[in-house]
């Protein structure tokens, strides 16, 4: 049956049904407000996970791979990362970055919203953690998240479901931690440890990273859009935006589209909220020029595109003599925030977290051997692939990256998509503060481990492919000079636009973004609802 | 794993050729622990089938070898440890090694041997132990940690 689509203005259109989209279409969905989503991907389905077939590590190396230029799936758009470090990590498709993210989920700290105010470093965040929380506690009883309460490295939250198991592996990495004294905790995490709201409980696949085939893990697909359609939201999928559309006033008035033939279609909108990560919101923002607005829309503050946050990563795991977990187990367990806030003996500003990592599957371990030298071509490959398998765990340092205008997403000049709309270019660099922290994490982890009882370490800094987290490219802020968004997600200068994912980060905390990403979608969706009789004054 | 026949290859047949010492030069049968080589007739035809979604990169590697291959004079082979010498560790092959890696683990005899199952992660998962939560007293006895603002 085909669904005659309406072109009648929507009253909101949202482009993007990931983390941040599924969660202000179902916020909105009870204003009864006519309401569509864009998304330039597909449904996933999840009996055609990885995890369900043999070759379920190889997969995540080519369809399922984190970087779009390696998948090139019809909803990917090609993003030039020649000229960062780290390369781009993201799924296109409803769920989003969810889809494919290990479901590691920090809430922000309250100083992470006052870092000029503490360290005289980027700037405060127009609103704090006190506003946030009650939307925090809401976005977690819709996701479901597993942990245990009382964590001394927060102020009080509650958990909903029991923590997921330690295992050998988190067992052997927590005897480190206890060993130096220092703070280690259960991590809150987006995986169902037991049925919840109709989804089956974790069930230890080992493959977080590449879609979960149990439904455990909190993806958008499978949490906020059921409820969403039901409510009457419309998402239509296999739509790429290519530029919003604004009147002679200088309003959103819609869309252009191509749709799933590659048919160039406009969608009128009154509101148009736009959620596409830290790159595809900058890249449609800069994409849409006109007379009045030139250097693309919102941008009057030259801001749009600026800031680049990404969190360098680096992995330190140790390889022990005991069996421990090796492929079975999701990655979440335990972190640390030992080592979060700021200590000027460090050398360095703000902090960061780890966050336990579980081990590898049979493939990555051999590859991690081979490429580290460590398993020889021959007769020796046997034994020493022994030695490996099921021996390694550690954990990932999540730095906190600050803002710098250097770092850019730009639209390239000559890289573009498949409906010929110019793709996004990433330019950035480790700055000296965020390598001096990254360099001190792996010597503090690699005390951790060798603690621990590791007989060797593996250390990756940083983590070439960990472009997972898009920050900070269309930044809130009270000053239209200084920020692309006011303090509830309203474009500064077109007062019907608005955005609700990261790329409205101030700065970018130590932890995962998605919690809080989700959180001040539900605020800014809240905050619509209570304006609407006057939300374009 | 596939149904792939190595006439269906875009390969030539010298660069089947080396490419199935090399497959054998990377990991040799080993009856200590029961396994086949990576040049085994199943795993192989999967090496090759997989090769070919990486074929650029693949033929770049092939050609290296069949250069080093003249250069010595004398076949690849597993007893051959001048072509160790040549070949191990080369960056350019990385992308060859991968796809060798790629079929070996996944072939149900070397799973089997690792003591796994053969079979995919879903339905089934895995047991993992919940571990002793009393660890975590020493931390909570240090008390809170998060800074005020």
């Amino acid at each position: 049956m085909t669904t005659e689509l309406n072109f009648e203005p929507a009253d909101v259109l949202i482009i993007g049904a990931g983390a941040s989209g599924a969660t202000v279409a179902w916020n909105l969905a009870e204003t009864k407000m006519r309401i569509v989503c864009l998304e330039q991907g597909g449904w996933t389905n999840p009996a055609q996970y990885p995890t369900t077939g043999r070759d379920w590590e190889s997969r995540a190396q080519s369809d399922f791979s984190i970087n779009p230029n390696r998948r090139q799936q019809p909803g990917d758009y090609p993003v030039n990362d020649d000229d960062s470090p780290i390369s781009v990590a993201n799924f296109n498709g409803v769920g989003g970055g969810t889809v494919l993210y290990a479901g590691h989920y920090p809430r922000f700290h309250p100083s992470d919203f006052k870092v000029n105010t503490l360290d005289g470093v980027g700037d405060d965040w127009p609103i704090d953690y006190e506003t946030l929380e009650p939307f925090y506690a809401e976005n977690d009883r819709m996701t479901g998240v597993s942990g245990l309460a009382g964590d001394p490295a927060y102020p009080a939250k509650q958990s909903l479901m029991p923590p997921l198991p330690m295992g050998k592996s988190g067992t052997k990495i927590a005897e480190g931690f206890n060993q130096k004294g220092w703070h280690w905790w259960p991590s809150d995490s987006a995986i169902a440890t037991q049925p919840y709201n109709g989804r089956d409980q974790c069930i230890n696949l080992g493959a977080c990273l590449h879609g979960c085939a149990q439904g455990a893990k909190a993806s958008t697909d499978i949490t906020y859009w059921p409820e969403a359609i039901r409510a009457g939201v419309e998402l239509r999928t296999w739509c790429r935006v290519k530029e919003i559309n604004v009147d002679d006033e200088g309003m959103a008035n819609g869309v252009t589209y191509f749709d799933e033939e590659g048919v160039e279609q406009f969608q009128a909108a009154h509101v148009v909220i736009m959620a596409c990560n830290g790159v595809g919101t900058p890249r449609i923002l800069l994409n849409s020029t006109s007379d009045q607005f030139p250097d693309g829309l919102a941008n009057t503050s030259g801001l749009v595109g600026k800031n680049l946050m990404l969190h360098p990563y680096a992995s330190i795991n140790g390889i022990f003599a005991d069996e421990l977990d090796g492929y079975r187990g999701p990655h979440d367990s335990i972190w640390s925030q030992e080592f979060y806030e700021t200590a000027e003996e460090r050398g360095f500003v703000r902090g960061f977290t780890y966050e336990f990592t579980r081990g590898r599957g049979v493939l990555a371990t051999a590859l991690t051997g081979v490429n580290s030298g460590r398993i020889p071509w021959g007769q020796g490959h046997h034994e020493a692939y022994r030695r490996l398998h099921n021996r390694i765990a550690g954990m990932v340092s999540i730095c906190e990256d600050l803002p710098e205008e250097h770092n850019t997403v730009t639209l390239d000049p000559l890289l573009k998509d498949a409906h010929g709309i110019p793709a996004p270019k990433m330019t950035y660099t480790i700055s000296e503060n965020s390598q001096k922290m990254l360099d001190f994490s792996v010597e503090r982890a690699s005390e951790v481990l060798l603690a621990a009882g590791a007989l060797d370490l593996i250390v990756e800094s940083p983590i070439a492919v960990g472009g997972w987290h898009l920050m900070g490219t269309a930044r809130m802020g009270t000053d239209p000079s200084q920020s692309v968004v006011n303090e509830w997600g309203r474009s500064h200068d077109v007062r019907n636009l608005f955005i609700v994912d990261g790329s409205i980060f101030v700065t970018s905390a130590g932890v995962n973004p998605t919690r809080t990403i989700q959180t001040l979608a539900l605020y800014i969706s809240d905050q619509i609802k209570k304006r609407l009789t006057n939300l374009f004054d | 794993m596939t149904d792939t026949i190595a006439t269906d290859s875009p390969f030539t047949e010298d660069e089947l050729r080396v490419l199935r010492s090399l497959a054998g030069m990377v990991i040799p049968p080993n009856e200590e622990y029961r396994v086949p080589g990576a040049d085994d007739d199943l795993i192989f035809a999967d090496v090759i089938t997989t090769a070919q979604g990486n074929e650029t990169a693949v033929r770049q590697a092939l050609q290296l070898a069949i250069t080093v291959e003249q250069e010595l004079g004398a076949t690849l082979s597993a007893t051959n440890t001048h072509a160790y010498d040549r070949l191990e560790g080369r960056s350019e092959l990385a992308p060859l090694v991968a796809v060798i890696l790629q079929c070996y683990y996944r072939d149900d005899r070397v799973i089997v041997s690792l003591g796994m199952e053969a079979r995919p992660p879903f339905p089934k998962g895995f047991q993992v132990e919940q571990g002793d939560w009393s660890m975590l007293e020493a931390v909570q006895q240090r008390g809170k940690i998060w800074r005020d603002v």
